[in-house]
């Protein structure tokens, strides 16, 4: 078998292969899904073959499908301190960082660096939306905004990263990125940009993304949504489950790992919601994630896919996967379990590549019970254990926006 | 700030847009010297660099982005399939926004496909790489009043950390519905640059850039007269470096986090010494 | 060209380029029996969900594109407006 394949062909793009980066350590780091809060939830429910998925019961209108809901957001307002900022997706956001210590770790990294250099990109794609359309259920008679949802900053994206910022106490380079269902893996690179630029010593990245009626019924409307729980890769899957998440992690030039090993970034150029066919900008992701770690298909472990259980989506990808790995390479969507985060699924999935690392575990393809022949090698339905502890994350999304994110548990200088 | 080794990116094209100011031509003497803008307004540019599925669909805020990204390639010469870009927005299409809250509260079930799949912030960036066959990465970010600082400082870094030019596209749309109070924005306006890592013969300006510590008080305010022009609309913070641009010279601080600024040296193109 | 249209299938194809936007067709210039998608009028599965979403709101007619007819129904005007009119209530 040949060591290294072509993965983009000449004459299709200017394709330049970018250099290596240094590793960056992800010095702490922690989620919250429908699993649970916290990265011992996800273990737990990921080992027991545990979905988070349930009968949509979040919609006012009713809608036949499974959701991935955070329990008890509902009756958690933020401290009154942070009241400005107060709706769903800053709830979650703060629920996530109170979990595994992590405001311990940035109030040390704090000490560490200072406030200003610690930079913060957060990705999301609705951020706090909700606020928005609840306005809307209630506006006055003269069809204003209700008094307890004027604030401005409640009805932009960046309502996010301004709450995380002032929750955290970092006053440097703040960024929300909005790339669709890349936005919360694209983080992990500008992270690296903003560390080797020296505009940071450190970053805090995240992703942070809610259920919101206009996204459930916009899905709904493109007849993407599945009315069972999602079967990514399966040969009768039916389309998404939509979930949501939080999660943020610190990186930074040193530490004890695990690491950021390098990254890739594309656009697809072919139809606003459908994926290119071949899954090229797929390709040019995973060869520019590899190329900027170093790192050939052989060395892949694990690859945590998009998989969003759409018909299109898992047919392309999981061509691209057969096309350039090993049958030693595992791959799997674990949307079964949370359901597809949108916004926040790119940092969601990180970790679970995180967790796969630090507890050799590769999670299968929960809900899946025949997959598509189209499917190689690579794509396993049941959990086993982790052989390499290198692995990729793949997040793709609407506008044809790709991100690849490469970890492992060994630096490789 | 602005020592000899600051960073620096050499400006390759410019443009802007504002129904007052439709084009960098119209825009640079008004914005450099005052003086009174082309009579009349228009109301949105248009799309015909877009593929016809896509021209069909392109919301406002698309029209808008594609406008001054098309032109600023135009300026520079340089392919725009081969540039990586970067996007900034504050609000995205608050047309569509207004649209998707309101179809929610009273027909949940008939909400368009077609809105809902440009309701996405990225989709400017999106259609952009289908018009121009572009493989190569886009950036969205959305930073409420410091999205054109933040947008500029990510492609600078991009210019930087990749040495490959990097296109710069900031627009916002009018807000409407009752989400106008509380999302503010008139009128259109979009501006985007074409930024290089090193000088070349299509080098029309050179960009020396540094982060401080620093606040808000210290951003560099827009001319009044000119403030005027694109009074109202969420992406006016970008008005003060582009009156820099017009004039070919200035420094402008721009207020990016907290507690830090952006400072950008605006000066014709200097022969290094090597 | 084919036969004429029908008024009923003018008036989808009146229905069809408001929905997609269709600036530069008149609504009576549709052949009845062209394809509707690919190189006939260059629509594709998004036009095909609005267009559907139109007719239920019209004609409360259910369509859902990823109906396995759904070939068949959108091939032409002329199919689709047979389609809506043999579902139609009452």
């Amino acid at each position: 078998m040949p060591r290294e394949r072509t993965v983009v062909g000449s004459g299709v793009y200017p394709y330049r292969k970018p250099a290596r980066i240094s590793p960056l350590a992800i010095g702490a780091w922690t989620v919250t899904s429908a699993l649970g809060p916290g990265r011992g939830a996800q273990l737990e429910a990921l080992r027991a073959r545990r979905s988070g998925l349930r009968p949509n019961d979040f919609t006012d209108a009713p809608l036949e499908t499974w959701i991935g809901r955070v329990s008890g957001l509902e009756e958690s307002p933020l401290p009154d301190e942070f009241g400005l900022w107060d709706c769903r997706n800053n709830r979650l956001a703060w629920l996530a960082l109170q979990q595994d210590g992590f405001l311990d770790a940035v109030a040390d990294a704090r000490s560490r660096y200072g406030p200003s250099r610690i930079a913060l990109l957060l990705g999301t794609s609705t951020s706090s939306i909700g606020a928005t359309e609840e306005a809307y259920r209630q506006l006055t008679p003269d069809a204003r905004f209700p008094e307890h949802l004027r604030q401005p900053i409640i009805h932009t994206a960046h309502s996010l990263g301004q709450f995380v910022q002032h929750a955290l106490g970092l006053t440097g380079f703040c960024a929300t990125v909005t790339t669709a269902c890349s936005s919360s893996a694209k983080v992990f690179a500008q992270a690296e940009r903003t560390i080797r630029c020296g505009i940071a010593d450190a970053a805090v990245v995240g992703g942070v993304d809610t259920l919101c009626g206009s996204v459930l019924f916009g899905f709904n409307s493109l007849e993407l949504i599945a009315r069972e729980p999602c079967r990514p890769f399966d040969i009768e899957r039916h389309g998404i489950s939509i979930g949501e998440a939080g999660g943020f992690a610190l990186v930074e030039c040193d530490g004890r790992g695990p690491w950021l090993l390098g990254y890739g970034e594309s656009s697809d150029a072919f139809h606003m919601s459908s994926p290119h066919p071949e899954g090229l900008g797929a390709r040019i992701a995973i060869q520019d994630a590899l190329s900027r770690s170093g790192l050939l298909p052989t060395d892949i472990g694990y690859i945590n896919l998009h998989g969003t259980a759409s018909v299109r989506n898992d047919e392309v990808e999981a061509r691209v996967i057969a096309d350039l790995f090993p049958a030693t390479t595992r791959a799997s969507s674990t949307k079964g379990w949370t359901g597809h985060a949108l916004g926040a699924a790119g940092f969601l999935e990180s970790a679970i590549s995180l967790l796969a690392i630090a507890d050799e575990l590769v999670p299968g393809n929960l809900n899946a019970t025949v997959l598509d022949p189209v499917c190689g090698p690579q794509i396993c339905i049941d959990n086993t254990a982790l052989a390499t502890p290198t692995v990729l994350s793949q997040s793709f999304g609407f506008g044809g926006s790709n991100s690849v994110v490469a970890f492992g548990a060994e630096r490789r200088m | 700030m602005t020592a000899p080794s600051a960073p620096t990116a050499f400006v390759e094209g410019i443009s802007f847009w504002a129904p007052r100011l439709p084009g960098w031509k119209a825009a640079v003497e008004v914005l450099a010297h005052g003086g009174d803008p082309a009579l009349g307004a228009l109301r949105r540019p248009a799309t015909d660099l877009l593929p016809s599925a896509e021209r069909r669909r392109a919301p406002d805020s698309v029209a808008l982005a594609i406008e001054v990204a098309a032109a600023a390639c135009t300026a520079s010469g340089l392919d725009p399939a081969q540039l990586a870009s970067v996007f900034a927005t504050t609000h995205a299409d608050l047309a569509i926004t207004d649209y998707l809250c309101e179809v929610l509260v009273r027909t949940p079930m008939l909400t368009s496909p077609t809105k809902f799949h440009n309701s996405v912030h990225n989709a400017a960036a999106g259609y952009w790489c289908i018009a121009t066959g572009c493989h190569a990465p886009y950036m969205t970010v959305s930073v409420f009043d410091r999205s054109f600082c933040v947008g500029l400082l990510e492609a600078f870094m991009q210019v930087a950390a990749d040495q490959r030019p990097v296109l710069y596209v900031a627009y916002d749309i009018e807000s409407c519905g009752p989400l106008a109070p509380v999302a503010v924005s008139r009128g259109l306006l979009g501006a985007a640059l074409v930024l290089a890592p090193t000088r070349s013969d299509r080098s029309l300006l050179q960009l020396a850039w540094a982060v401080r510590p620093g606040t808000n008080r210290e951003a560099t305010p827009a001319q009044p007269d000119n403030a005027g022009l694109v009074e109202g609309n969420a992406m006016a913070p970008c008005l003060p470096l582009f009156e820099a641009l017009a004039r070919g010279t200035g420094l402008v601080t721009l207020a990016l986090g907290l507690q830090s600024v952006l400072d950008v040296r605006v000066q014709k193109p200097v022969v290094s010494a090597a | 060209m084919s036969s004429p249209q029908t008024p009923a299938e003018l008036a989808l194809a009146e229905l069809i380029v408001a929905a997609v936007n269709l600036e530069d067709v008149r609504p009576a210039d549709i052949d009845p029996e062209a394809p509707l998608f690919g190189d006939g009028l260059g629509l594709d599965s998004i036009d095909a969900l609005e267009i559907a979403l139109e007719i239920s709101k019209r004609h409360s007619v259910q369509l859902r594109a990823d109906d396995e007819e759904n070939r068949r129904i959108f091939a032409s005007l002329r199919a689709l407006a047979a389609h809506v009119e043999s579902q139609r209530p009452g």
